[in-house]
This record gives C-alpha cells, sequence and structure tokens, in this order.
C-alpha cells in the first residue's frame, strides 16, 4: 500500500510540474503582451514593442467563441504593432468575472455586456468618441446611441441589439379556432380557448426570474400605454396603468393560462417549450427562428413533428399601440490611463469590427439584428426573413439603462412579479418598490 | 514497519546519550519544532484565505460603488440596511432549515450507509464506486440534472411514472407546486451529494477498528446495537464529529445547488445566506451589503463553533 | 463461515444486497437520466415521451470533443486536482502530526484557526482572492488554482488527519526513534503506513473537491486552454439556450477519472489496520 500511495503522489507530483511548465509557458509565452498577467502595468513588460489590448467578450451561443478566435487572429495578423487578446465570457458570469476584476483595478480595455451606467458613475470609462474614428461613430443609428447618453456624453456604442415580438404556434391556434390577438381582451379569448381545446398546452408563456423579469414588466406596461419613468425621466413605477397592466399578466397566471411557474421558468425553458409544441404563444427574441431551425428543424425530425409558427406584434391594450421590446449591448471602454498608442489601437479595433461586411457577419452568427444603417441594409439583403425585424428595431423601445437607479429598479420589479405571483398585492407592492427608488 | 520493532528496547540508553549535546538548545528546538512542523499550513492558509477574509471585512465596513470601488467607511450602513431589509429574515430561517436539513439528515443516512458497505459480501467495490458518484460530479451539473428530472413539462421523473403506469398517459405531476416544495427538493439534493462525503469518512474510521473488539464483544453475549452503541460509535466518533463539524460549515456555505436549481427565486423564498448574498454582489452590484451579509453568516458560524470548541476539544483533548 | 449458514444469517444478507441495491438504483438515476438526454436530439428531450432515446446519438459524445477543447479541460482539471492533493497533504500531514504527537501552546487556537478559515464560502471571497492572486502574478495560471484548492481544503485534511493520528498508538514510532530514526522517518515510514485508510479519505475528499471547484476558476482563469472543466464546459451554456445533451455528455466525461482513481486507490479503505467489520 505504500507503494501506491507513492506512485500516486509521484504521478501527481510529476503531473502538477508539467502544470507549471504549461502555465508558466503559455504566460511568458504569450508574445510581448505578459498574456492576462500584465495586469496592473499596461505597458507591455517584455519585447514593448506591440500595444496588448485586453477585451472581454460576451458569449451569445455556440458560434461566438469561434467568431472571436478568428477575428482575433485576422486582426493581429493585419496589424504588426497591436497585439489584442480577447476573453468571451458566457452570460451567467460576465457580471460576476467583470466586477471583479474591476474592483481589483484590472479592467479590460474593451468590455462588451449591456450595462454601463455603473462604470460612468465611477468614472472608470472614457468618453466613447474619443476612441472612435468619426467614420465608424457614423455609422450607428443615432435612437441606438442616444441609449448610452448620460448628462449628454455618449459612453458606450451598441454592438448588437435583438427585438422581441409574439411567437405564435399557427396549428394550435388554428385547431382552437382562435385568431392571432392583437389585444389583451382577444388574448384573454384565446388563452381560454386554447385551454378548452387541449388542457395540456399552455397558452401563454411568461419568464419572471430573477434571469429577465423585468422584460415580462416591459411588454406589459409598454403595451398599457405606460412605462418605467414620465417624460422628465423621474420614476413612475407605481403609474396605475403599470399596476393594472402587472394585474393583467398575473391574472393570466391565476387563470390558468401559463406555464406552470413563471418565478423558475427562464426564456430557455420557453423556448424549448414553445419548439417543443407544448405552448402556443410566447414573447421572445428575434433569434427563435435560428433557435428553431437549428435545434427542432434540422435534428431529424420528420416534417409532421415540426412546429408551424410565426410571429406578430405583440399585443396591447386600451388603443394602444403595440410596443417591441429591444434590447442592446455594448462595447465601452475603460480610462485605464491609456497612452496615445493605445487609443489609437483601440480606434483600429473598432474600424476592423465595424468594417461593413465584418460587422453584418458578426450580427448574423447568432441571428441578432444589426445597430448600424449600412449593417442593416446588408443583413436585410442577404436575409430576407431578418427584414421586417431591422424595420421593428428602429422603432423599438429600451430599458432605461443610463439612469443610476436601473440595477435596482430591474431587481425591484422582478421581486414585485414574483411576490405578486404567490399573492401580493400588486399595487402596494409597486408602491413600495416606488418609495424606495425615488424616495 | 514492524521489523524495527523488536530491536527497539536493548539500544534505548545507548542511543540517548550522544544526541544531546547541549540541553539548551534541545530545549529551545522542542519549543519551536511544533510550530515548523504547523508553519507551511499556516502560510498557505494565511496567504489564500485570510487575507482575503481581511478584504471582506473591509468591504463590509465601506461604501462600496456598484462598480467595487471604495469609497470610505460608511458607519455600519451596509450592516443595517441589510437587516432592515424583510428578505433577510426569510432568508436566515431558510439558511438554519437548509444547513439542519441537509446535515442531519444526510449524516444519518451516511452513517448507515458506512456500516453497510462496512460488510463484505458480492459487489461491494462496484457499490462503493457507485456511491462515490454523487460526489464525484460537480454540483452545478449535479443540481441541473436534478432539476431536469422533477420538471413538470419534460422531467424524466414524470416520463419514468409514465412508462411504468403509475399516472396517466398524459398526466404529469407538478414536483413543486409551492417554494416550499422547490425547497424540499433543493435539500434532497443537499442530502443527496453530501451522503458520499459523511459515508468515506466514517468508514474511514470504522476501517481503523480491531475486529477483535466485536469478538471479545460477541463472546461477552453482546447483540448488535449494543456492540453499535458501545463499539462502533464511540471508536468513529473522531471522524464522525470532523465530517459534521465541516459539514456544517460547507452546507451552510453551499452555493450552486440552489443557484443552479432555482436562484432563490420566487421572492426569496428560496434563497440562503449565500445566494442571497451573492444576487446582492453580482446583480444589484452591492458589495458592500454582500460582504455584510458575509459577515453576518460568519458570526452566525463562529457561535456556533464556540459552543463546539468549549464543549468538545476540550473534553475531546482530555479524552484522547 | 465455519458454521452451517442460520435462516436469520439468510435474510440479514437478503437484506443486505436489498438495501445495497437500492442505494445503487437512486444513486444512478441520475447519471442514467443524464446518459438518456445525452443521447438524444433536442426534440426528443422536450417532448418527454419516451425514457431511452429513440435512435441513440452517440454523435454528441464525440462532438463535444470538436464543439471545445475537452481534452484541454480534462488535463487542466487533472492538474489542478493532483496538484492541489499535494499541496494541501505536504502542508496538512506536517500539522495534524505535530497536533496529534507533539504538545504546544495554541494548538487549540491552531485547531480553531483552522475551522474558522473555513468560515466564508468562496464566493464571498471571490474578490479578495483575486487581489492575492494579482500581487503573486497567478491569476490566469494554474497554480493559482492549485494553491487555492489546497488551502481550502486544509481544514478537513488537518482535522481528519488528526483525528486518524490520534488514534494510532505512538508507541511504534518510539521504537523506531530509538532505532535511530528521526521524526520525520519514523513519521513516514511507521505512521503513515498504518494511517493509510485515513490519508486515502482524505486524498479523496481533496482531489474531488478540487476537480469539483468552480466560482474561483471562473474568476482566475481567462484563457481558455487554461480553464478546468467545470468552467470549460459552459461552452453549452449559451445566451440564448442550454445544450443539455451536451452538457450532461460532458459531465459524464467528468466523472470517469475520479471514480478511476477512486477504483485505484479504494482497496487502502479496506486494508488498514483490520479488515473485520461490523457483521449481522
Amino acid at each position: 500500500m505504500k507503494k501506491v500511495l507513492a506512485a500516486l503522489l509521484a504521478t501527481a507530483m510529476a503531473l502538477s510540474l508539467v502544470a507549471c511548465g504549461g502555465g508558466n509557458n503559455s504566460n511568458g509565452g504569450g508574445s510581448s503582451a505578459g498574456g492576462g498577467a500584465g495586469a496592473s502595468d499596461p505597458a507591455p513588460s517584455g519585447g514593448g514593442d506591440k500595444t496588448a489590448i485586453k477585451v472581454i467578450a460576451a458569449e451569445y451561443g455556440q458560434n461566438t467563441k469561434q467568431w472571436w478566435a478568428d477575428f482575433q487572429t485576422e486582426f493581429n495578423g493585419s496589424h504588426d504593432s497591436i497585439d489584442l487578446t480577447v476573453e468571451v465570457v458566457s452570460w451567467n458570469d460576465i457580471y460576476t468575472v467583470v466586477n471583479t476584476r474591476v474592483s481589483n483595478n484590472d479592467a479590460p480595455d474593451i468590455l462588451n455586456i449591456d450595462v454601463f451606467a455603473d462604470y460612468v458613475a465611477d468614472d472608470l470609462l472614457l468618453p466613447i468618441q474619443e476612441c472612435v474614428s468619426p467614420e465608424t461613430y457614423a455609422k450607428m443609428y443615432p435612437a441606438f446611441l442616444e441609449q448610452s447618453n448620460i448628462d449628454g456624453t455618449i459612453w458606450a456604442i451598441p454592438d448588437l441589439a435583438s427585438a422581441r415580438a409574439m411567437y405564435y404556434n399557427q396549428d394550435i391556434l388554428d385547431a382552437a379556432g382562435v385568431a392571432v390577438p392583437t389585444t389583451w381582451d382577444e388574448l384573454t379569448e384565446a388563452c381560454k380557448k386554447i385551454k378548452e381545446y387541449d388542457s395540456t398546452i399552455y397558452p401563454w408563456g411568461i419568464d419572471m426570474t430573477t434571469d429577465e423579469g423585468q422584460a415580462a414588466f416591459a411588454y406589459y406596461i409598454w403595451n398599457n400605454g405606460s412605462d418605467f419613468t414620465d417624460a422628465e425621466g423621474n420614476w413612475t413605477l407605481n403609474a396605475d396603468k403599470n399596476v393594472e397592466a402587472i394585474e393583467y399578466a398575473i391574472g393570466l397566471y391565476n387563470a390558468g393560462y401559463t406555464n406552470t411557474d413563471p418565478a423558475t421558468e427562464t426564456r430557455y425553458n420557453l423556448q424549448d417549450l414553445f419548439g417543443a409544441g407544448k405552448l402556443a404563444m410566447v414573447i421572445g427574441p428575434n433569434s427563435i427562428p435560428t433557435y428553431i431551425a437549428d435545434n427542432y428543424a434540422k435534428a431529424n425530425t420528420p416534417e409532421e413533428e415540426q412546429i408551424n409558427y410565426a410571429f406578430a406584434a405583440i399585443p396591447s391594450n386600451g388603443g394602444n399601440a403595440s410596443v417591441s421590446a429591444g434590447v442592446m449591448d455594448r462595447f465601452m471602454v475603460f480610462d485605464n490611463e491609456d497612452s496615445a498608442e493605445k487609443i489609437e489601437a483601440i480606434k483600429e479595433f473598432f474600424d476592423f469590427f465595424y468594417e461593413d461586411t465584418r460587422y453584418s457577419n458578426w450580427v448574423l452568427m447568432e441571428g441578432f439584428l444589426p445597430a448600424t444603417s449600412a449593417g442593416g441594409e446588408i443583413v436585410a439583403a442577404s436575409d430576407p426573413s431578418m427584414a421586417p425585424w431591422v424595420e421593428i428595431v428602429g422603432s423599438c423601445k429600451f430599458y432605461p439603462t443610463a439612469k443610476a437607479e436601473w440595477a435596482d429598479v430591474k431587481q425591484g420589479v422582478i421581486d414585485v412579479e414574483q411576490q405578486a405571483l404567490l399573492g401580493g398585492n400588486v399595487k402596494e407592492l409597486l408602491d413600495a418598490l416606488q418609495a424606495k427608488i425615488a424616495g | 514497519m514492524s521489523t524495527k520493532t523488536p530491536a527497539a528496547p536493548t539500544t534505548k540508553k545507548t542511543q540517548q546519550e550522544p544526541r544531546l549535546p547541549n540541553p539548551q538548545n534541545k530545549k529551545l528546538l522542542r519549543t519551536i519544532e511544533p510550530y515548523i512542523w504547523i508553519a507551511p499550513s499556516i502560510i498557505l492558509m494565511a496567504i489564500f484565505i485570510v487575507t482575503p477574509i481581511f478584504k471582506v471585512f473591509q468591504l463590509s465596513m465601506n461604501r462600496v460603488t456598484r462598480a467595487g470601488k471604495l469609497k470610505g467607511f460608511n458607519n455600519f450602513e451596509n450592516f443595517t440596511s441589510v437587516i432592515k431589509d424583510p428578505a433577510f429574515s426569510i432568508v436566515l430561517k431558510n439558511t438554519i432549515l437548509w444547513t439542519i436539513a441537509v446535515v442531519l439528515i444526510s449524516t444519518l443516512l451516511g452513517f448507515i450507509l458506512a456500516l453497510i458497505l462496512n460488510n463484505q459480501f458480492k459487489g461491494r467495490k462496484v457499490a462503493r464506486a457507485i456511491v462515490v458518484f454523487p460526489w464525484a460530479t460537480t454540483l452545478v451539473i449535479q443540481a441541473s440534472a436534478w432539476n431536469f428530472i422533477i420538471n413538470k413539462d419534460y422531467g424524466t421523473l414524470n416520463t419514468l411514472l409514465r412508462t411504468l403506469h403509475i399516472i396517466g398517459k398524459n398526466a404529469s405531476i407538478n414536483f413543486t407546486p409551492t417554494p416550499t416544495a422547490y425547497f424540499a427538493w433543493e435539500i434532497a439534493c443537499g442530502i443527496f451529494v453530501t451522503i458520499p462525503f459523511v459515508c468515506f469518512c466514517v468508514l474511514s474510521g470504522l476501517q481503523s477498528i480491531d475486529a477483535s473488539y466485536y469478538e471479545a464483544a460477541t463472546v461477552d453475549g453482546a447483540g448488535y446495537f449494543q456492540k453499535l452503541f458501545s463499539i462502533t460509535l464511540p471508536l468513529v466518533k473522531s471522524s464522525l464529529t470532523v465530517s459534521t463539524v465541516l459539514n456544517i460549515i460547507y452546507v451552510f456555505n453551499s452555493f450552486p445547488i440552489i443557484w443552479t436549481m432555482t436562484k432563490g427565486d420566487p421572492a426569496n423564498r428560496t434563497d440562503t445566506l449565500v445566494t442571497y448574498l451573492y444576487k446582492l454582489a453580482f446583480y444589484n452590484g452591492k458589495q458592500g451589503e454582500a460582504s455584510a451579509v458575509s459577515v453576518i453568516g460568519f458570526i452566525i458560524l463562529l457561535m456556533c463553533a464556540s459552543v463546539y470548541m468549549i464543549y468538545t476539544l476540550r473534553k475531546g483533548d482530555e479524552e484522547l | 463461515m465455519k458454521k452451517p449458514l442460520s435462516l436469520k444469517k439468510v435474510v440479514l444478507r437478503l437484506l443486505l444486497y436489498f438495501v445495497v441495491l437500492d442505494v445503487c438504483v437512486i444513486t444512478l438515476y441520475p447519471y442514467f437520466a443524464m446518459l438518456c438526454t445525452a443521447l438524444k436530439n433536442r426534440v426528443e428531450i422536450f417532448s418527454g415521451d419516451t425514457i431511452l432515446p429513440v435512435t441513440a446519438l452517440w454523435s454528441n459524445f464525440i462532438d463535444i470533443w470538436s464543439r471545445a477543447p475537452m481534452a484541454k479541460y480534462m488535463l487542466n482539471s487533472l492538474l489542478i486536482a493532483s496538484g492541489s492533493t499535494i499541496i494541501a497533504m505536504l502542508c496538512g500531514i506536517p500539522a495534524a502530526y505535530a497536533l496529534s504527537r507533539m504538545k504546544f501552546k495554541g494548538q487549540t487556537a491552531f485547531l480553531g484557526f483552522v475551522i474558522v478559515s473555513q468560515m466564508f464560502a468562496p464566493v464571498v471571497l471571490l474578490i479578495g482572492i483575486y487581489q492575492v492572486m494579482q500581487v503573486l502574478h497567478l491569476t490566469d495560471s494554474l497554480w493559482g488554482l492549485i494553491f487555492i484548492n489546497a488551502a481550502f481544503n486544509q481544514a478537513f485534511t488537518i482535522w481528519l488527519l488528526r483525528g486518524t493520528f490520534m488514534g494510532i498508538s505512538a508507541d511504534m514510532e518510539q521504537a523506531a526513534t530509538i532505532d535511530g530514526c528521526n521524526r520525520i522517518q519514523s513519521m513516514i515510514k511507521v505512521l503513515l503506513p498504518v494511517a493509510a485508510p485515513g490519508i486515502v479519505t482524505t486524498l479523496i475528499f481533496i482531489f474531488i473537491n478540487a476537480w469539483n471547484e468552480y466560482t474561483v476558476a471562473l474568476c482566475l482563469i481567462s484563457t481558455d486552454t487554461l480553464k478546468p472543466l467545470t468552467v470549460g464546459i459552459n461552452t453549452f451554456n449559451g445566451y440564448n439556450m442550454i445544450e443539455w445533451q451536451y452538457l450532461f455528455a460532458a459531465s459524464i466525461f467528468a466523472i470517469i477519472p475520479v471514480v478511476i482513481l477512486f477504483m485505484c486507490i479504494e482497496k487502502n479503505l479496506v486494508s488498514g489496520l483490520a479488515s473485520g467489520g461490523v457483521k449481522g
């Protein structure tokens, strides 16, 4: 037994020696950039003739990692004086990773994420116009840039957008004998009929989880002609129309028209229920067709088992026009006391990224929507199914992410929704939240 | 190891003399020696655990911005705002329930399982290897798998029940109709992954029990339970205590199961302190308050531990 | 087995097998579910119609190797787990030895300190850990994870080994000392072989813990090729979907090394001092 132990220890020891060898090599051998190790000093420690840029990018789907890897090779190949490293982090973990690094003064140079106001509040960012060439900057939809405006300065540029619409399963609707609902009353009626037709089918999908509950909040209040804030930008979370909207959504749940547990069933679950034909209608992102094509249409599925679906505007209430919800992600540049060369290198990065063909490639890769007009044209031309979305995204509403309280509001409305699901009074809950946020 | 022992007594006197040139030095060496032995361990923990712990205390006392920058001492505001949050008492209650239920039940079941696996039987090796499985799987995956199994719409447990004709063809049971039910599943999952740990701690203790004790007891006419309580229990007490004490700490701080299954939803009903503070830190951007929660959790554990220290440790040292 | 088997013995035996079988079935059920899921396509997974896949897609198991550098992830996990085990043992054994064989001031305080050091979840310590690693230039390196895991497993190592060592009489070591062995020699030659079951348990424990560690690795490692398996398989956990079939296929691979390791050293769990057990 002594021998076994000794052998085991020896093997493990040998392995760990290899480990450090490997570790050191990849750190030291990572050209002059110093890999991820040269954290505190932006100037490269060895070699010294290359400007290192570190990017943290969010992982949108199965193709993101490869896309950035190719991008990095291509970029470094054509820019001799720049050493670009892109780290792709999954959405589940990106806040943890970024916050940990930022608190330790190890922020990336460029970050691709959804939020930005917190970093602005801490003076961590550079105004984006200082870091992007005027030509590239001019490519963005002005309305999108406005979403990153705090006190007159634009802090981030959009990298892509997605828009939401209502998806419906045509076969289920036909079988239940209902038309595509456009108003809330029609929606309730449709749910009722679908439930009568087949009680094992969920008529309507709702996601009020910690992941994305704020989206549900937005769908209902926006389509009830209300908003998070008034025209002056003051929070109006407990507006009567908001209370009415959330009560309506909770009412659908209480009537048994929705998926079983909106507080824990995320959009992933809903997507899959919809793809499997167990959910009749759901509000979802424009990436759903790509997703269904990749996973449900392809995978040896017989024709008759594939769902027959389409999308339409989100139903609205009280004669208000339907509002599509937009989600936009951004690039921002951290102020790491960069040298002029580094700023130039960052500009090069953006020029390269937003080069029209490459950019439309980026957007199409995971089925998102472009944030530049040139990109929009290319995408619409190359994929006719995307054309209506390019239209929609130009006119949709966004969360008030530029407001400092947004993070609190987001968690607050999710909590309100979940309390309401458990039987809480929507009015009282929203009053309390409004008092907490605005007071 | 046994070859050298018989020769020992004869050499006793002669060996000791030349080894003590200076009694003063020897005494000094004797005083320092234990500290040299524990030094590597202390250094390791001081660098990689104690320093980060200081950081937590520092964060908990400071106003911390959303991006994680420190903005000075804020008069324990982090603590007061955490305690004032109505969710906090729910979370605290959940944490205590979670810890007690998981530790108690898994210790009991793990102990029984260890007694069973300590028997000689065909296939014991395989059985032992299988019991390691839940432990050898990352908690995130383990929890995802359970979530997948109990899902109402596509869960495999419903499929299994349907195939076995326990429930109707199109029926499906909602295993998690209420937050409490969900929490119970999370506790079950916690127990499931903790049993192997307890089991192997106890097994290692059982191995060092000399079989002659049992033979003697059998000769004396002791029954199974008599032997269990008078021989087995006292002898595995030390490993059982270690596993229980550490289990309390590990389970109290356990994160992946609850995070993967419910993220503490709905409305904190399934949150424990750790998932709650994780949300505070990385979803709400309140590092300061999150650190305050962890300091509170630390104080709770510390109180439990001091009770244990005062009671068991002193007693245990005398005993052994 | 000298006496003929009495009826009671037979019943007990049957009961034993019955319980063991039940335990095994319950334990294996999640893995069975994972395996079946890993072999299905997405439509089948979410239809929930059948337990077994209609046509087993073994290709899922092959796909994961091309979709992510699985071999590299696995090697990293192996290195981290073995490295941490060695370091934790190298630091922990002497400490446990000192605690069980020597009397010194602060003994209880040290034991208390060891326990207290475990009272914060790694999730809580992330920011501090990252800071330490930055100073030591160990961010994005396997060494960082090795040290962290070793440190986090000190408490278990020290406490369990202390208990094991205390349960072993010091007579034989004393005899060895008199024989001319110094303390280190007597510990290695006399004490450790006798303490093998405890040591093996500790070894397995540290290895498994390090193998499964997720949170710290997530924050420390940024280079894809340095990621351990736990973090690496997140690739299948995307923004728009979770690829269950791949996630589970990869997870099944992740169990294999641990089970092999366990099988290899399992017999040391049994062959300690006495192999007698509690017999009914």
